[in-house]
């Protein structure tokens, strides 16, 4: 494997000394401006720049590059269809309601979402409520987030020791959470300009690297659509973990393929690793293995075992290849000499589990819709194309992070440039992603679930370190863009957290006369403890990405699209009716989400995504309940609607 | 349809004195517009890509969604194998992909355009009386 090179190791430490430069000086503005409006607003002067780039660095979170290039990973071209809406993504989220909540906000004199809304419905219920949901889904998010940055400082030094993980955390947090807290929301936009940068070039010098070292995008897709079928495994060792050392890739090379494999917990005590296999029909027949157990009847084979079994089973061994995924051979130093031991994790089945099964997929599945996931459900179904394609552009506007750099840029002509900017950004950005991840497939390890976030971080770092120093210095550039695109999402998220607190949970709730140095007491404490928190969530972070990203994101939107669009666009709306709107978006999405929480599935009914649900629901409560409560209060509808 | 206003003015009409806020009146008018081409896109997107994209087309709305078979009648002359894969102008991007998605958004990022040189219109947005020297944030002590 090829590793690291010390000059992307020089590069990226000089990223993040950039980082901490950027905060020095804003906080040096801190000291001159109104503490609370420039350090949670820039004192509303974004330029067509920073506002643009702010923007997309927000929004182009480390899904992208985390969750986003592993899904593609997975499922291949069918992504191009989940992206979709992102071509509509700038327009919608900045164009409908940009100018006129940044009005809005202008005539309440908000400076937080929560606290347009407590304005515009003079209700402090809703501010406080609004501010307590941020909380709650942004928390969800950056714990996600929290994972991928330490996973990015992990693979930039080549960390193998036995608590990398925890201590690329540790780094990572202390990076983010002091520049976030030390300079406040123009340290946050100033590097996310920097970042944003950082990233359309990482792309941009990306493709045609990945082009002439892996023949190119054509060949990549008609070799996937060829490919022999692949079943990875992503089974927990007895306690429970993932991703330690137990994992395998079967890949069926002969003209008969099994359906896939299901490892069986053992029935008895002392009883040997077993494989069963019906291959007269092949069709549906998966490989069966049962696992060998102790005395006590607990599983006691690795991967290696199993691995050893089928090459030297007698059918199987000339028709199924055994590959050790990315990270799953576990090296050994012996008298200075690394050797390489295998999957020498044991094959646990915690709590009731009895068996896994995990189907054989075929190239030509990562090339037309729907796909599959490992455990043979499809994955992009209609109700979800559709589902998706309203959650990027529509769901996408009411994020509270997106909505506060809408309130605060500067005039109108700022958000008319700005739109232009994203969205060519944007065009540039999510479909080259996909072409790289799918060229880049021919070349890179198997990647087991849990490893495939690292999909675009191995194409950056692995397919550039043997070129020259200058191409090692943009191999740099590539590794700092998806770990700026966690930062700059990471660092607006905290301050997000850190202004519903403080603004509008202390100050405007608990002590309106609070001083400007307890204020800036609270305020970077606030934020502090936040990102300490969030640390202590990541060590055992749940498993895969993007379902939490997902999660918060549709849970937070659903829970404040209404309220604020109805809010500033529809005179009846009435706060009984926000209200209503604000908390049956709220219950719909996240009920619906639950059964997940106990290992069951979300429910998608009639196909559709829970959060479209979340959606419906608040908006029919929104209508209906405003209807029944009104009329709205004759001063602020004059106040908001009328000159 | 909530959005609209025309009924609630006179819901108001002590209010209707006063002129309506033009920033509300034009913002509304370009929300419409920017999510009636945003629904355009949806449309042809998600259809072109179903009906081209799809290796199948079933009627089990357990196992798809929204049962579209079951309106329109059987859709499995649709379903692609990889015999059929094409991959227009030697780019690499199935055709499916290439119709379905890149080219809806190249015109999207076209309309984009037409409507912030065209459409938009650039309102003033008032002051902020916060964000003046004398700020109402209560402070005393400030160092």
């Amino acid at each position: 494997m090829i590793e690291t090179s010390p000059t992307t190791m020089v590069v990226f430490l000089l990223y993040i000394l950039g980082v901490f430069v950027l905060a020095g000086l804003s906080h040096k503005l801190l000291s001159k401006k109104s503490f609370l409006s420039e350090y949670f607003l820039g004192s509303r002067g974004l330029g067509t720049w920073t506002l643009a780039f702010t923007f997309a660095a927000t929004s182009a979170s480390g899904g992208s590059f985390g969750g986003y290039p592993s899904l593609i990973y997975s499922h291949g071209w069918i992504l191009a269809l989940w992206i979709a809406s992102y071509m509509m993504v700038p327009l919608c989220t900045m164009g409908i309601m940009g100018k006129r909540i940044n009005q809005v906000a202008r005539k309440s004199n908000a400076i937080t979402i929560p606290d347009v809304l407590r304005d515009r419905f003079e209700s402090p219920a809703i501010g406080i409520i609004a501010s307590l949901t941020i909380v709650f889904f942004t928390v969800c998010f950056l714990v996600a987030q929290f994972k991928l940055g330490a996973l990015i400082i992990e693979d930039t030094f080549n960390l193998t020791f036995s608590l990398a993980y925890e201590i690329s955390l540790v780094i990572f947090a202390v990076v983010v959470v002091f520049y976030t807290s030390y300079g406040g929301f123009r340290a946050v936009v100033w590097t996310d300009v920097m970042q944003g940068i950082v990233m359309g070039i990482g792309v941009l010098v990306l493709i045609p690297i990945v082009m002439a070292k892996t023949g190119g995008l054509e060949n990549a897709t008609k070799t996937l659509a060829q490919r022999d079928p692949i079943a990875i495994t992503n089974v927990p060792s007895p306690d429970g973990a993932k991703g330690t050392h137990n994992d395998l890739a079967f890949q069926a090379t002969g003209e008969i393929h099994p359906a896939g494999v299901i490892y069986r917990r053992p029935e008895q005590p002392n009883a040997p690793l077993s494989i069963v296999w019906q291959a007269d029909q092949p069709e549906d027949a998966y490989v069966e293995i049962t696992m060998a157990s102790d005395s006590t009847g607990d599983a006691i084979s690795t991967g290696n075992d199993v691995k050893q079994a089928i090459e030297e089973h007698s059918e199987l061994s000339s028709i199924l290849d055994v590959i050790l995924p990315y990270k799953n051979d576990k090296i050994e130093i012996v008298d200075g000499e690394k050797v390489s031991r295998g999957a020498t994790g044991v094959i646990g089945f915690p709590g009731e589990t009895t068996e896994y099964k995990y189907v054989m997929l075929y190239g030509h599945e990562l090339v037309f819709g729907p796909g599959r996931n490992n455990t043979g459900k499809p994955f992009h179904t209609l109700g979800m194309v559709i589902s998706f394609f309203v959650f990027w552009a529509i769901t996408g506007m009411a994020q509270p992070s997106t909505m506060v750099r809408l309130i605060a840029f500067k005039d109108s002509k700022t958000l008319n440039r700005a739109i232009m900017t994203v969205t060519v950004y944007f065009g540039m950005i999510y479909l080259p992603i996909i072409a790289i991840i799918i060229a880049a497939r021919t070349v890179l390890p198997v990647l087991a679930p849990e490893d495939s976030d690292r999909a675009i971080v191995l194409v950056a770092t692995r397919l550039v370190a043997d070129m020259g120093i200058w191409y090692q210095i943009l191999g740099a550039i590539f590794i700092a863009a998806p770990f700026a695109a966690v930062m700059s999402t990471v660092d607006s998220m905290l301050l997000l957290i850190s202004s519903c607190a403080v603004r509008d949970i202390y100050q405007r709730s608990i002590d309106p006369d609070v001083s400007q140095r307890r204020v800036k007491i609270i305020s970077y404490s606030t934020t502090a403890i936040a990102g300490i928190l969030i640390t202590i969530a990541a060590l055992k972070p749940p498993d895969f990405l993007q379902l939490l990203i997902v999660f918060g994101t549709g849970g937070l939107a659903a829970s404040f699209l209404f309220p604020t669009l109805l809010g500033i666009f529809w005179k009846d709306m009435t706060r009984q009716g926000a209200l209503a709107a604000m908390i049956g978006g709220f219950c719909t999405t996240t009920s619906l989400f639950a059964p997940t929480m106990f290992g069951g599935s979300r429910l998608d009914i009639l196909g559709l995504h829970p959060n479209l649900w979340g959606l419906i629901v608040s908006m029919t409560l929104g209508v209906v309940v405003s209807k029944m409560t009104g009329p709205a209060p004759e001063h602020l509808v004059r106040r908001y609607f009328y000159k | 349809m909530p959005l609209t206003n025309s009924e609630s003015g006179e819901n108001h009409a002590s209010a209707s004195q006063h002129v309506e806020d033009p920033v509300f009146l034009n913002s509304l008018r370009e929300a419409k517009i920017i999510i009636s081409i945003w629904a355009l896109a949806m449309v042809y997107t998600c259809t072109y890509c179903y009906l081209y994209g799809y290796e199948s087309h079933p009627s089990d709305p357990a196992a798809v969604g929204p049962a579209v078979s079951s309106w329109v009648g059987p859709l499995e002359s649709f379903d692609r194998d990889p015999t059929t894969l094409t991959t227009p102008f030697g780019l690499g991007i199935p055709d499916w992909v290439f119709y379905g998605v890149v080219a809806p958004w190249i015109a999207c990022l076209l309309a984009t355009f037409v409507f912030c040189l065209f459409v938009f219109k650039e309102d003033e947005l008032g002051d902020d009386e916060e964000l003046a020297p004398a700020a109402s944030e209560g402070g005393s002590s400030d160092d």
